[in-house]
């Protein structure tokens, strides 16, 4: 078990090679200069050259590249160009909040999601088992931004309940979190409906009546932890997707996360914010489905001796920053 | 027959099934699975359920259990009493206190007949909690025990299923059906899915277990030689019916039906050597579209004209030993050579 964890740690390091690489050949060929967003319009040509010479912005990418690399594994990521503050420091406050909204999205999307797919698959091909369709499809299909400003329109300017933007009370993270889970209800229902389905037919519930068992402990104690192994393995990705909608929802509700930070940062052309942003997101969304992976062993006690022998098992998505 | 005089002669009787009718029924088309049977076990005795696949012997089992599966199979006439009890008007609640306590059922596959994510020994004991008032570690106690009397080490209570080989799990499956002493013990083709070696241990066992606890036992299987070895009496099933039933000796001495007689002929011999082995020609009829007459008419070899005219009711062919065929009335041409003279 610890040798495949040490493995699965060990792959962070390709990972985050090639996720530094992609935004680093974006930086060089997206076009505007730093130097001048930092100094503003009315510095002089001197002044930007001695600026992008502080600042490495005229050695080759490829130098800047290694230079870069270098750092991180001093625990360096750059500097901010807007703050001159260490991009480590500005960040890792600004996880806590998202990392918050994140994990409370995918509990919302995954406890909704999970309980709306058991019912649809008890009460399967009746007008129940339509509905939660209709309601889950809803939320997939509808942008998470059209969704949030929906709910803040009814929530906080009509009923003035919650606030519409800021963090400032707890009640500030309800309506982020509930946008970005609702987004990833479908998901959960369609995954649960059919495992579930699956599972009910399976001979071993068959067994559980025959002992006399009682159908809701069948479907609460035999049925659902089987049907929740396909759902697990479905929340690792869904937190990269979470955490995707956070940086639009974020920015919708004024929030001051990774998400706002890194969509504020490409807009001032604050290169090391980016990659510092993005690699720390690939970073936690490694260890996150590790921590998933891991933790289906308590499901499925079956997984035991795959996971300790290292057989078969994917590498974890890459962040999509 | 009255409700009343049946309870009166049932008190020697585990289980009687009177007329049952079993229908699968779909949009598309209903199944007759089970056509009629009249069934009677005698306390303490071992009856063998035989038949090929399809004959409805699984769905005679699961109506007894009132595992039928849901909206689709029904019960559409006759009774199924336990002990002068009719189950089929017991309510679900009542049943689920039949299941497990009174009835158990060991099911064909073991690969699969275990929860793989709980511990046999949750397994165990979750059907002992069930149905006796006793404290959680009182039910793994009796878990351990359990399997100790089926032979598994009983410090092996705390693993997986996945951690047993296929007879070791069918095992713990006769341990969960076993843990409540039940009355009646249906075994659903319980040594199909081992090998050879192993289904004998496993027979020897339930053998063993039946005999010292004295549990009444319906063993529903295709194989003829585990009849022999653990049956006290015998009902042949074709097309959901019991076209043979009497004891052991009887049946496999003196088949009376042309059923039995070629299912036996088409058991391959140690002593001769054949060229092809016998089979049966033609197909078990679509049960969804039975015949009017005698269903093995198309494929008997010792059919008459008489045979197409009505379907055969049950005759005494001799004592306590019955067969569904027309040979053993006076319908029967007195031209016509019957099958069991030769």
């Amino acid at each position: 078990m610890v040798k495949y964890i040490i493995k699965r740690l060990l792959l962070l390091i390709p990972i985050i090679l090639g996720v530094s690489a992609i935004i680093f050949t974006l930086k060089t060929l997206t076009p505007g200069d730093p130097a001048r967003q930092i100094l503003g319009n009315d510095a002089t040509e001197e002044q930007i050259q001695a600026k992008r010479d502080e600042l490495g912005l005229n050695d080759p990418a490829i130098v800047q590249y290694f230079r870069y690399i270098g750092g991180i594994v001093h625990g360096d990521f750059g500097k901010s160009y807007r703050t001159g503050e260490p991009v480590i420091s500005e960040i890792l406050p600004r996880l806590g909040t998202s990392a918050i909204i994140t994990l409370g999205a995918v509990a919302i999307g995954a406890f909704v999601g999970v309980l709306l797919g058991i019912l649809s698959a008890l009460k399967k091909y009746t007008w129940v088992d339509s509905l939660v369709l209709v309601i889950s499809m809803f939320f997939q299909s509808v942008p998470e931004f059209v969704v949030a400003l929906v709910l803040i329109m009814i929530f906080a300017v009509n009923l003035h309940v919650l606030p519409a933007t800021g963090i400032d009370s707890i009640k500030g993270y309800i309506l982020p979190m509930a946008t970005i889970g609702l987004a990833s209800v479908a998901n959960y229902t369609r995954i649960t409906r059919s495992s579930m389905l699956e599972v009910l037919s399976e001979d071993y519930i068959r067994t559980a009546r025959a002992k006399g068992q009682t159908e809701g402990n069948i479907t609460f104690h035999h049925a659902l932890r089987n049907a929740m192994i396909p759902v697990a393995q479905s929340i690792g990705t869904n937190i990269g997707n979470s955490i995707g909608g956070g940086m639009v929802i974020e920015t919708v509700f004024g929030i001051p996360g990774v998400g706002k930070y890194i969509v504020d940062s490409i807009t001032q052309r604050n290169y090391p914010s980016v990659l510092g942003g993005a690699l720390i997101i690939a970073i936690v969304l490694t260890v996150i489905n590790l921590i998933v992976d891991v933790s289906f062993v308590m499901i499925d006690p079956r997984l035991k001796t795959t996971i300790i022998s290292g057989s078969s098992k994917k590498a974890p998505k890459k962040a999509a920053a | 027959m009255s409700d009343k005089s049946l309870t009166r002669n049932a008190t020697d009787k585990i289980l009687v099934l009177k007329d049952l009718v079993i229908h699968y029924e779909t949009d598309e088309e209903v199944v007759e699975a089970v056509n009629g049977i009249e069934l009677e076990l005698e306390k303490g005795k071992v009856l063998g359920l035989v038949g090929e696949t399809g004959a409805g012997k699984t769905t005679t089992a699961l109506g007894i259990m009132g595992l039928l599966p849901p909206k689709v199979g029904h019960v559409v006439q006759g009774s199924i009493w336990l002990e002068g009890e009719d189950l089929l008007r017991k309510t679900e609640k009542e049943m689920r206190s039949v299941r497990g306590k009174r009835i158990s059922m060991i099911f064909q596959d073991p690969m699969t007949a275990l929860n793989p994510v709980k511990t046999v020994g949750d397994q165990i004991a979750e059907v002992v909690l069930l149905h006796n008032h006793c404290s959680k570690a009182e039910a793994m106690k009796r878990a351990q025990d359990m399997l100790a009397m089926v032979g598994i080490v009983p410090e092996r209570y705390k693993e997986y299923p996945h951690q047993f080989s296929g007879g070791m799990k069918q095992r713990i499956v006769i341990a969960i059906a076993l843990a409540c002493e039940p009355d009646l013990l249906i075994a659903d083709e319980p040594t199909t899915a081992l090998d050879v070696t192993i289904q004998a241990q496993i027979l020897d066992m339930m053998r063993k277990l039946q005999k010292d606890k004295g549990t009444s036992m319906i063993l529903i299987t295709h194989d003829l030689g585990v009849v022999a070895e653990m049956c006290d009496d015998v009902a042949v099933m074709y097309a959901g019916q019991i076209v043979e039933y009497g004891p052991l000796e009887e049946v496999f001495d003196h088949p009376k039906h042309p059923y039995t007689r070629a299912l036996y002929k088409s058991i391959p011999s140690l002593d001769k050597d054949v060229e092809r082995l016998h089979v049966i020609p033609g197909l078990v009829p679509d049960p969804a579209n039975l015949p009017a007459y005698c269903s093995f008419y198309e494929r008997c070899q010792e059919k008459c004209d008489k045979c197409r005219e009505f379907e055969p009711w049950a005759v005494e062919a001799a004592p306590g030993h019955v067969a569904k065929c027309i040979q053993y009335t006076p319908e029967w041409p007195q031209d016509v050579k019957k099958g069991g003279e030769e």
